[in-house]
């Protein structure tokens, strides 16, 4: 029984079309990625309003305008982006075996993945905006409040500058969930301490330099510069470096366990 | 003949450099012929799982060589596109129902064919709209089966398929992979420990231990290779003297010995001297030859 | 299939049997490769291998496109061959059991005529 020749195999499909299959894998169960998002963040407006109406029907004129003020800090929009974060982890940290076990390489997963989030950063973005504009149109939603246009938002900026800020803001999100579930999926535990580890050093550390350089002054005054926008666009620094880590990360990751 | 996967040294060690070290698979060479339904068999932990892991691409080896159609798997997409193998401990997304598996399926393998996976759901009785997380041991097998037989991939793996399956499933399986790999030939390899199931499935067995081949022959030869010679003590003794004894055992004045082949006129000479002839099944010959003797009862004897 | 020979020799014999007793006749078609595999649960090559010996000795032939076939005289072959080996497959061990028994030639030669006749 000797072997003559080795056996070859057909060409494989093309790459676009390599890459687009892992977002659909991704967003298989569109429930995930595109329906509930929407319905927290449903559900987290009409929270919202029903508290401006109960504030509003207790106070007088003058002090409305005090409240008004206060509400376009509220940071309870946000949670859509925690939802997004962890939809980062879930898809890495899940959806890698599985698209391994397909038949996938890791080049091809990365990349979709990353695509995925760009796709789901521009249709939420998109949504967002939309949603300032009828909060312009009702002037606040008949209440004068905020929701989609506080101040992280850009509040009084222009559609197509809004429609960026949200975009970063999304993309931060999902980059950063990428790094911790990269760091995951190939270290396991000991990846996430780093990982964790990593940003505690990050963050105190800054902070600490921050501090012993008496430079605080100069941080807010740049990000006061830059104004919303300016400050984040930057945002997008630590998403492509999050981005790019992910992808080395991910190289050699195997689908254990 | 062509071969579509051939291992040369192949190893795979876990952990750090001294004592913690875990030899998942040491030097492992073999190829596997197209076209063919290849057994990999042996003991759990044995290192089957890590072997067709290193073969797909989805671990890495330390050392060694692994050529799938004649290319290296690793991160290419050419040889990987021709696979399919999902694990018996595959993971699938939290939010995944099983028509979520079968609806991106197709996307991955070329040959898929829809009407037939519609048949095997039905056949094996998978609940289309539960999720994942839901599915009972034997529905998540039939799923991993499912995927398998329906992506007619040139090369496919069906890693311990039968876990949590039942006999009537696990028959099934067998029926359908035998009826469907005669119609669409492919080159099939299955690793299990349920030997005695499928040996007369498979052409090529290769049997490995401890992370080492310690058979790699035809199933049909492997299969006639050995006999047992059953009957009196005195005469077994005799009959084998001179002979390699493969495994031996006994009680009361009845010896049993397992020895290597015989040709007419020698079974027929056995037959004389008032022995018995039994056929030693694969699942024996294997279980004997990664651990030895079993104790000869009469001699109280401790294995 | 408990018989420790090969199981090629196995579905060779089968389908010699029932060649010898009319199940199959001449030039009736055998079951293909496929059908004999998937109804005896075992690969397609083992059970072509079987089919293939039985095409080399003579006993099956080959339409092309359509299947195997019983050939022509091949029941009578068969028998002979059987003739042949019927001492030392059944015969041989017979008599050695009979010994084994104390059972006399006569009385053998007994047993068989009566055995003959129910």
């Amino acid at each position: 029984m000797t072997t003559i020749t080795a056996a070859t195999a057909a060409p494989a499909p093309p790459v676009f079309s390599r890459i687009w299959r892992i977002v659909r894998l991704i967003t298989a169960n569109p429930f995930t990625a595109i329906v509930t998002p929407w319905l927290i963040l449903g559900t987290i407006f009409l929270l919202n309003w029903l508290i401006w109406l109960i504030i509003f029907a207790n106070l007088g004129a003058d002090q409305r305008s005090n409240a008004q003020e206060g509400i376009q800090w509220s940071g309870a929009a946000f949670y859509i982006f925690v939802y997004m974060l962890v939809l980062a982890v879930q898809a890495i940290n899940l959806s890698f075996p599985l698209a391994l076990g397909y038949g996938s390489t890791r080049r091809e997963f990365t990349l979709g993945a990353m695509l995925t989030f760009v796709l789901l950063s521009v249709m939420y973005a998109v949504g967002m905006t939309i949603g300032a504009a009828l909060e312009k149109a009702t002037d606040g939603w008949g209440l004068g409040g905020t929701f989609f246009r506080t101040i992280y938002f850009g509040g009084d900026e222009v559609w197509y500058v809004q429609l960026w800020v949200y975009f970063c803001w999304f993309l931060f999100f999902f980059f950063t969930g990428t790094i911790f579930a990269a760091m995951y999926v190939r270290w396991k535990a000991s990846g996430l301490i780093v990982a964790f580890a990593v940003l505690a050093f990050l963050v105190v550390g800054g902070g600490a330099l921050l501090t012993f350089t008496e430079t605080w002054h100069v941080l807010w005054g740049t990000i006061a510069d830059l104004g919303v926008v300016g400050s984040v666009s930057w945002l997008l620094v630590p998403a492509v470096l999050s981005a790019g880590l992910g992808y080395l990360v991910l190289r050699r990751a195997t689908p254990r366990g | 003949m062509s071969a579509v996967i051939e291992a040369r040294s192949l190893s795979k060690y876990y952990g750090g450099e001294r004592g913690g070290r875990v030899h998942a698979v040491e030097d492992v060479s073999f190829s596997l012929e197209e076209n063919r339904i290849h057994g990999l068999l042996g003991r759990n932990g044995a290192g089957k799982t890590t072997l067709m892991q290193l073969v797909t691409g989805q671990e890495f080896a330390t050392r060694g060589e692994i050529r799938v159609f004649g290319a290296s798997p690793v991160e290419n997409a050419r040889v990987l596109s021709q696979l399919c193998f999902i694990k018996e401990s595959q993971r699938y997304p939290d939010d995944f129902r099983v028509k979520h598996v079968l609806g991106t399926a197709p996307h991955f393998f070329a040959n898929w064919d829809p009407a037939f996976a519609a048949e095997l759901i039905e056949r094996f009785r998978v609940p289309v709209n539960r999720r994942m997380k839901k599915l009972s041991r034997g529905q998540l097998s039939a799923v991993g089966v499912i995927v398998g037989l329906a992506s007619r991939a040139p090369l496919t793996f069906f890693d311990e398929p039968y876990l949590g399956l039942d006999a009537v499933a696990r028959q099934l399986f067998y029926d359908t992979l035998l009826a469907d790999f005669a119609e669409n030939p492919r080159t099939i390899v299955l690793s299990t420990h349920l030997i005695d199931e499928v040996s007369n499935l498979l052409e090529h067995v290769i049997v490995i231990d401890e992370g080492r081949i310690i058979i790699d022959a035809d199933a049909e030869e492997l299969r006639g290779s050995a006999v047992d010679i059953v009957g009196p003590r005195g005469a077994v003794d005799a009959f084998v003297e001179g002979r390699e004894v493969l495994h031996r055992t006994g009680l009361g004045g009845l010896a049993s010995a397992t020895i290597a082949r015989l040709d007419e006129t020698e079974r027929i000479a056995a037959r004389e001297a008032g022995l018995e002839l039994a056929p030693v099944s694969l699942q024996q010959l294997v279980v004997r030859t990664t651990i030895g003797d079993t104790p000869d009862l009469s001699k109280g004897d401790n294995a | 299939m408990d018989d420790s020979r090969p199981i090629f020799l196995q579905i060779a014999e089968q389908i010699e049997n029932d060649i010898i007793s009319g199940a199959l006749p001449e030039e009736t078609q055998v079951p293909s490769t496929n059908e004999l595999a998937a109804y005896l649960r075992i690969n397609p090559a083992t059970a072509g291998k079987g089919v293939n010996l039985l095409v080399d000795s003579g006993i099956l032939y080959k339409k092309r496109g359509i299947g195997m076939f019983v050939a022509d005289g091949a029941r009578e072959r068969l028998v002979t061959q059987r003739r042949d080996r019927f001492r030392e497959q059944y015969l041989a061990p017979l008599v050695a059991e009979a010994g084994k028994l104390g059972i006399t030639p006569a009385q053998l030669a007994d047993m068989i005529r009566a055995e003959v006749r129910s």
